[in-house]
């Protein structure tokens, strides 16, 4: 149930292709095939992605021990990240995520899986920090934005209040013409 | 705390707003029952807060009719505050009693309050 729930905040990489800058990624490029140079990458992304976490993590592994491109590493550790979080490891999550973008600090979906792991952990600042990086790198990110409600519920939560108000001196009425 | 991740994850608030009513004795139908709007997930997940106001007519037995926006701060409140009127009620005059041709006037405060220092 964890896993499912946490899923859709995760950003998973299903093929090193989507590793690619929004910007850089052109038409020819089929955003459905999933990991020709590495299958284990690729099924260990698929995995993920059907919320199974513990084979996610395995695959996610074992492809990163064939991984050669950077490309690759950078997609497989932030998987790895997101697959770990999935499993509440949050601590090996943070190594993964923290190895994701030694290899590319411009990797917004790390900074996005990174800034969940600090939530979950309730270490704001470093979230906060996270939060403003990934939507510096990419502003219109619906997971960015939903990390950033999370964080504002934790750090300032506020509670809906309605007031009714049928006072006559609110100017309410008017007679009708 | 997976049950609240899944609602953060969703925009929808877990918590049920309070209300307060605020009256005075100036008007001339009698509230019976009185509906607070719901607060739009959105302008929760969001911060927004705002004000409506809805005039409307009574009928003999109680049910607002001719209902209308009067003003209104953000258009994400208006269903809400319609909503919320067409469901409420006033007392049912008697027959003996004519039905005033006066509007009445409803203001709802959407308010987001901290609770930081629960």
């Amino acid at each position: 149930m964890i896993i499912v729930r946490l899923l859709p905040l995760l950003m998973l990489l299903a093929s090193p292709a989507d590793a690619q800058a929004p910007a850089d990624r052109s038409a020819a490029v089929p955003k459905t095939v999933i990991g020709p140079d590495n299958a284990y990458l690729a099924d260990g992304a698929a995995a993920l992605k059907a919320g199974d976490a513990e084979d996610g993590v395995r695959l996610t592994e074992r492809g990163l021990m064939s991984a050669t491109s950077r490309r690759d590493r950078v997609a497989g550790y932030s998987n790895l990240c997101a697959g770990l979080a999935m499993l509440q490891r949050y601590d090996e999550a943070l190594q993964a995520c923290n190895r994701a973008l030694e290899l590319d600090d411009g990797h917004w979906r790390s900074y996005s899986n990174r800034a969940l792991v600090h939530l979950k952990q309730e270490r704001y600042p470093e979230a906060e920090r996270d939060i403003s990086t990934g939507e510096q790198l990419n502003p219109n990110s619906r997971t960015l934005k939903t990390l950033r409600v999370m964080y504002r519920d934790a750090v300032d939560p506020v509670s809906p209040s309605i007031i009714i108000d049928d006072r006559r001196e609110s100017e309410a009425d008017e007679t009708d013409q | 705390m997976p049950v609240l991740l899944l609602l953060w994850a969703t925009g929808i608030a877990a918590d049920e707003p309070s209300v307060t009513h605020l009256e005075d004795e100036s008007h001339e139908r009698v509230p019976l029952n009185t509906v607070a709007p719901v607060y739009p997930s959105v302008a929760r997940r969001d911060r927004i807060e705002g004000d409506v106001q809805v005039c409307f007519k009574v009928d003999r037995e109680g049910r607002p009719f001719r209902i209308a926006v009067r003003t209104s701060t953000n258009r994400v409140f208006e269903k809400p505050a319609i909503r919320a009127i067409r469901a409420s009620r006033y007392q049912p005059l008697p027959d003996s009693q004519p039905v005033p041709a006066i509007k009445t006037c409803r203001t709802f405060r959407f308010r987001l309050v901290s609770t930081a220092g629960d």
